[in-house]
């Protein structure tokens, strides 16, 4: 009887050893799913060309990348963040894109070539129309430790990558001296630091904060996810035109150098770049797209008003990452 | 005697090859947890590591962890008591709120006790009541408590079950009062009980991610996934992994301390008596309110959330096909990992009590190093293993299977061992002596005596594994999309709408598997 147990036992890992079928596009993919399947299935339905997507968040896939080294099965890297591709470049997992995939989008490519840009967000800051007006908030980021008014009342993200982001935009922009008052500055106010900006943006809504350093799409899903009346009192600020506090952040997508099927990698890539994943973008996340001549929703910034906002700044130097997290570090952030 | 100790082959096989997969399943990761340490820069490790804020974590760690106990035996103790030692009518009803709110996964609460309370939670917009967020300590502390007290609550009510009440009669026979034989008798013969879900409920604390940065309270766990999140520091993650483990090492030895030299089972012959169940008089009123009131907290919030939010948002949930699919996945893992575990579990457990050694007990206290790992470098420590000795393992529902298992094992030993402990020797004994092989011997007289327990083994690994996230997301098969996976894709995005039907899905299934189990014990007791 019990060699008959170990045996089912035995049988049913068996089961689990079938491999796939070699040819499916392999996606690594630091977006989550709800965002990622519309398009893969939009474009498995196109090309016929079978995909296999794993969903994991930016940093367990780069972890998950660089233990499986050349053995990993991975094609393409879909990331969230400008700072995990660029941690992914650091490492050499990514190879350089041809021009027929650079030259596509209108801005933002990194001057790496190692990735192409896929939709653009804005660092923004949210606010509870209930308790503040645009006139009670400052012209710029920069400004922001000295608000006495709002001691307590701010909510942050340090751990999160994009916080981390516009934090080396900050250094490179103003120097490291400027980021570090920045940050004692602001954490004197006595922020509330949360994980991410799901829960954050919740707690705004909630009255828990009244302002928040967030991206502007967080926002923009509150308000127009909800059912009509029903919007929490919650709306987008921009500091001035060029203010690092508008910092754009790109996500994107580059094939991996273990990929041995850099063909329909690229074809997922240029479709990422097509109109209609862009459109897609646009309409159902709320992101920018980063070719030219996609339609925006009425209640996004046209795309000209939106990167004038964003400081003029090549954005491959968000991959210089450490010194930031050694900033962090110092003041007791992370 | 010596005939009786002697092991014949296929039972040496029986021991020692659970034995060497809880061997590897441990030292894989810790020797992955050490590779990567022994990376660091010597300076830059001194200032990471040696550093004060290491030590407010440690405090933070430890607070909330004696927190958690400390309300986990607030709620269930008298609710085990409630459901095993009184009249009460609904004691059925009891013992499901005792048990269901494992379930329930710590993220999915942490979710609720946010949305539910501010001005535009479920409170607010249901009965126009504000209550302040939880945050911080007592957020975290209420989350934890409330999804993990039932690992006490079924752990002290098998051993109020067990407990032969002719010990109890004898000291009321020798004049003790109700009082002296509640502190002197019962009490001390609960503490196995007391100690192995005290202990798994300790280990949960010390790893668990999701509560705590939903949370904003900053323990050691949190910690170390922001190395890997924020850093993709893997080297400094290790760091942190391995202090996370030398503190467990330290609650091990500390368990193993209060344990010591104690004998549960039966000294007599004939079979144990249940006890004498007393009425509540006064207190059934106080008693009912209690019961409620916990299963509003603990299995009404969530449910409750997760229905509000699935009405809110109608039109985003995800199409049958997809619920059903990861349905599937997340049985097709977690049902064969919990037997797997079980099966590993009982030798495990058999030879620490029945034949304590050093190497047995070491064995045994190694299990719970390997739930302690924290998931995520279990989890790459198995990519980085896998891939070096068997590849075509890698990204298999078997090496998932396996992952689960290990990793779980230690929810598995606690409920066996507890039942050795009650079960009698002797009859074992007298079985060999009447020409049975040990191996025969044990599945004829012990084995039908520890099914209860084992069944409590399977449950909660199979909860578990439900509800895990990082090993699922880097072990899995590509495309397996579990109900976990699920929840957390949607809810990461504030799609609460289209989070609602899994998370509803993993409680609802985890609390049928659940009700089974119970039922099949309460058919035992009967019997």
């Amino acid at each position: 009887m019990k060699s008959g147990f170990f045996a089912l036992v035995l049988v049913l890992l068996l089961a689990g050893c079938e491999s796939s079928p070699p040819q499916a596009l392999v996606i690594y993919s630091g977006r989550s799913q709800a965002l990622v399947e519309p398009l893969v299935e939009r474009f498995k339905a196109q090309t016929g060309l079978p995909v296999e997507v794993r969903f994991g968040r930016d940093a367990e896939l780069l972890a998950a990348l660089q233990e499986e080294g050349a053995q990993s099965p991975a094609d393409l890297f879909w990331a969230n963040t400008t700072g995990a591709l660029g941690a992914a470049s650091n490492a050499n997992l990514l190879v350089a894109l041809p021009d027929s995939i650079l030259e596509k989008p209108a801005s933002f490519q990194p001057s790496s070539g190692l990735w192409a840009p896929a939709t653009v967000r804005f660092r923004v800051l949210a606010y509870n129309t209930e308790a503040l007006t645009e006139d009670d908030l400052p012209a710029s980021v920069l400004d922001l430790p000295q608000m006495e008014t709002l001691r307590g009342r701010i909510g942050w993200t340090p751990t999160y990558s994009s916080f981390q982001d516009f934090v080396t935009a900050l250094r490179l922009l103003e120097g490291e001296e400027a980021a570090r008052a920045w940050l004692e500055g602001l954490q004197a106010l006595e922020p509330k630091a949360y994980p991410s900006n799901t829960p954050m943006i919740q707690a705004l809504a909630a009255g828990e904060i009244d302002v928040a350093l967030t991206n502007h799409y967080y926002v923009l899903r509150l308000t127009q996810g909800a059912a009509e009346g029903e919007a929490p009192p919650v709306a987008l600020y921009h500091f001035a035109p060029g203010d690092v506090g508008n910092l754009a952040l790109v996500t994107g997508a580059g094939v991996l150098a273990t990929s041995d099927n850099t063909e329909a990698a690229l074809r997922f890539l240029s479709f990422l770049l097509s109109e209609q994943a862009q459109a897609f973008a646009a309409t159902e996340v709320y992101e920018y797209p980063v070719v030219s001549g996609v339609a925006v929703p009425s209640y996004l910034l046209s795309m000209p008003e939106a990167l004038a906002l964003s400081p003029q700044f090549d954005f491959e130097r968000l991959r210089e990452l450490d010194a930031t997290l050694n900033l962090m570090r110092e003041v007791g952030l992370l | 005697m010596n005939r009786l100790l002697s092991f014949d082959l296929r039972t040496a096989a029986f021991f020692l090859l659970p034995a060497l997969l809880v061997l590897a399943g441990v030292l894989v990761p810790l020797a992955y947890l050490l590779i990567r340490a022994f990376e660091a820069d010597a300076e830059l490790l001194r200032t990471l590591v040696l550093r004060r804020r290491n030590a407010v974590l440690l405090g933070n760690t430890l607070l909330l962890a004696a927190g958690v106990l400390a309300l986990g035996t607030a709620l269930a103790f008298p609710l085990a008591w409630l459901t095993t030692r009184t009249r009460l009518r609904g004691r059925r009803v009891l013992a499901v709120v005792g048990v269901l709110p494992l379930a329930v996964p710590g993220y999915v609460m942490a979710y609720a006790l946010l949305g539910a309370t501010g001005g535009n939670g479920l409170l607010a917009a249901v009965a126009g009541l504000t209550l302040p967020r939880p945050g911080g300590y007592t957020g975290a502390l209420l989350a934890l408590g409330l999804t993990l007290y039932p690992y006490l609550f079924l752990n002290l009510r098998a051993a109020l079950l067990g407990l032969d009440a002719s010990v109890e009669e004898a000291a009321r026979a020798l004049g003790y009062t109700n009082r002296q034989v509640f502190l002197r008798v019962i009490l001390p013969q609960l503490r196995p009980a007391f100690l192995a879900g005290g202990l798994l409920i300790g280990l949960h604390v010390l790893g668990d991610f999701g509560v705590v940065s939903l949370m904003r309270y900053e323990t050691f766990s949190y910690a170390l996934y922001l190395q890997y999140a924020a850093a993709f520091d893997r080297v400094y993650a290790a760091w942190l992994a391995l202090m996370l483990l030398a503190l467990t090492g330290a609650l091990l030895v500390l368990e193993a301390r209060l344990l010591r030299g104690r004998r549960f089972h039966r000294a007599g012959a004939g079979g144990t008596r249940q006890a004498r169940a007393v009425s509540m008089g006064g207190w059934t009123v106080p008693a009912y309110a209690f019961a409620a009131l916990l299963s509003l907290a603990a299995v009404g919030l969530p449910v409750g959330t997760a229905l509000f939010w699935m009405m809110r948002d109608a039109g985003a949930a995800a199409g049958w096909t997809a619920l059903a699919g990861a349905l599937g996945a997340s049985v097709t893992a977690s049902v064969p990992a919990a037997v797997l575990a079980g099966a590993l579990a009982l030798p495990l457990a058999y030879r620490s009590v029945r034949r304590p050694s050093p190497a047995a007990r070491v064995l045994e206290r190694v299990a719970y190093l390997g739930y302690a790992t924290p998931p995520l470098a279990f989890a790459l420590a198995f990519i980085f293993f896998t891939l070096r000795t068997a590849p075509v393992l890698y990204q298999t529902l078997a090496l998932l299977v396996i992952a689960y298992a290990l990793h779980f094992l230690a929810e598995a030993i606690g409920p066996v061992r507890s039942a050795l402990y009650q079960a009698s020797p002797r009859l074992e004994e007298a079985a060999r002596a009447l020409g049975r092989k040990p191996l025969q011997a044990f599945f004829t007289a012990t084995f039908p005596l520890l099914r209860r327990g084992l069944l409590v083994s399977i449950a909660f690994v199979f909860l578990s594994a439900m509800k895990e996230l990082p090993i699922t997301f880097l072990l899995s098969p590509i495309g397996f999309e579990t109900l976990a996976l699920g929840v957390w894709g949607a809810a990461n995005e504030a799609l609460f709408g289209r989070a609602a039907p899994y998370a509803l899905l993993i409680m609802l299934f985890s609390a049928a598997f659940v009700g089974l189990l119970l039922a099949e014990r309460d058919e035992l007791r009967a019997g």
